[in-house]
């Protein structure tokens, strides 16, 4: 059987039992090669389900929608939201399945380390080996000069309209009321001149570091093609070489940021590290 | 004269870095005027927003805190670093220069320290090329 065979088997089988509401996939797009998200709660609906190049969203975001036993067909970046927002309590592991399955877009995603689910009740195939990620765009950026680095981000920046797209398909983005929404007190200014949108997108590039798995979602999602992707993965590069570890992939290890060691790094501190 | 217009935040932790200042007013230390303190109730409290939005205004930012260990909440400082790790790695590699954000932990003890630090930071700040308020100033 082929994998897309696996999954429609599984997922109609998981609907007859009643052990789930709903299987969340992907169907086709109406525009070609690109694919949907898809909601399939009977059996007839489940043969609408495709699973190729183009099903490149992150399904994770949308679990929290449903508040009966959702089924998922998970690839790597979707089960590794999903451990993290399990670790946040905004998911309860028993009331999902996951249906595992590698990523059917690679290429999309160049770099990427796990294109196969990390966790999952089922596998739809065979786990497929891991590639390896140098971080090699991040570096290259890090060896231009300061002002070069500047210009190009606030060229980046100035791009921004604040559609709040990138927040909105993001899975680590859950809160009711974000930041850049709230009045009392006005956190950010609502406006899109530059200042604001630099401020909002350092903001949030923190507020999702530690959790942020670069599914590279809030950069298809972007309309302006702001390169988000390349403050994402800074982070991630750096909790990789301050911390060594890497988000989402342990239900136990606790989030980055939410935890710390006696000999943490300082580079920070003024003086360097000695200055304690 | 130019330099008189400068301003920068000092975000310091209630309980060791303020204090530590108030101490260097007392013991009559002198250190720069255009330092702006706003106290916070740990280092912990510091939200990157803060920092970010600081900036807008103003043409530098110190964050002081509690040493390592001293924490008045135990571990909020210690939280805290791995965040300041991030946000000054970050603030780099958009093309920052060094000196404008700095961190460093002083105590409540630390008087001449809280002197030192600021009068150090903010010469640096002055020497730096003028602020753009990320794009806001002309
Ligand atoms: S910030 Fe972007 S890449 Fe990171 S988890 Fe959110 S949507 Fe995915
Ligand atoms: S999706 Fe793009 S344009 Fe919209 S707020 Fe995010 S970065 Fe800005
Ligand atoms: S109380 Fe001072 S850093 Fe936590």
């Amino acid at each position: 059987m082929t994998v897309l065979e696996n999954i429609k088997a599984k997922a109609k089988e998981l609907l007859e039992a009643k052990e789930v509401e709903v299987v969340i996939g992907f169907a086709q797009g109406t525009l070609p090669g690109k694919c949907t998200p898809y909601f399939a709660r009977t059996t007839e609906e489940v043969e609408r389900f495709v699973w190729q190049d183009g099903c490149n969203l992150n399904l994770a975001n949308y679990l929290s929608k449903f508040s009966g036993k959702v089924g998922i067909i998970a690839k790597g970046c979707d089960t590794r939201s999903i451990i993290n927002l399990i670790k946040e309590n905004q998911v309860n592991r028993e009331r999902i399945y996951i249906i595992g399955a590698n990523c059917p877009s690679m290429g999309s995603c160049h770099n990427c380390r796990h294109p196969q689910g990390v966790i999952a009740d089922f596998y739809a195939e065979q786990v497929q080996l891991n590639n390896q990620d140098d971080f090699s765009d991040v570096e290259a950026f890090e060896e231009l000069l300061s002002e070069e680095r500047k210009n190009y981000f606030y060229q980046e920046m100035s791009k921004c309209i604040r559609c709040y797209a990138c927040r909105n398909v993001c899975p680590a983005c859950y809160c009711k009321e974000c930041f850049v929404e709230e009045n009392l007190p006005c956190w950010l200014g609502k406006t899109t001149d530059l200042a604001d949108n630099i401020i909002f997108h350092l903001t949030r590039t923190m507020h999702v570091a530690g959790r942020c798995i670069d599914c590279g979602a809030c950069v298809r999602a972007c309309p302006m093609e702001v390169n988000l992707s390349l403050l994402n993965r800074k982070l991630l590069k750096d909790i990789q070489e301050l911390f060594n570890t890497e988000p989402g992939l342990s239900l136990e290890a606790e989030p980055v940021l939410n935890e710390y060691k006696e000999d943490d790094p300082q580079p920070f501190l003024i003086g360097g590290e000695e200055s304690v | 004269m130019k330099n008189m217009q400068k301003k920068v935040v000092a975000f310091l932790c209630n309980w060791c870095s303020y204090a530590g200042a108030d101490l260097a007013g007392v013991s009559r230390f002198q250190y720069p005027p255009h330092i702006r303190i706003i106290r916070i109730p740990c280092s912990g409290r510091v939200d990157p927003l803060f920092i970010f939005n600081a900036l807008k205004y103003a043409d530098g930012v110190l964050v002081a805190g509690c040493h390592p260990g001293d924490c008045h909440y135990t571990s909020g400082n210690l939280v805290a670093r791995r965040k300041f790790a991030l946000i000054k790695s970050l603030l780099d590699f958009i093309g920052l220069e060094e000196g404008r954000v700095q961190f460093d932990w002083i105590s409540a003890a630390e008087g001449n320290k809280f002197a030192e630090v600021a009068t150090k930071v903010a010469g640096e700040i002055d020497n730096l090329p003028q602020w753009d308020g990320w794009g806001e100033r002309k």
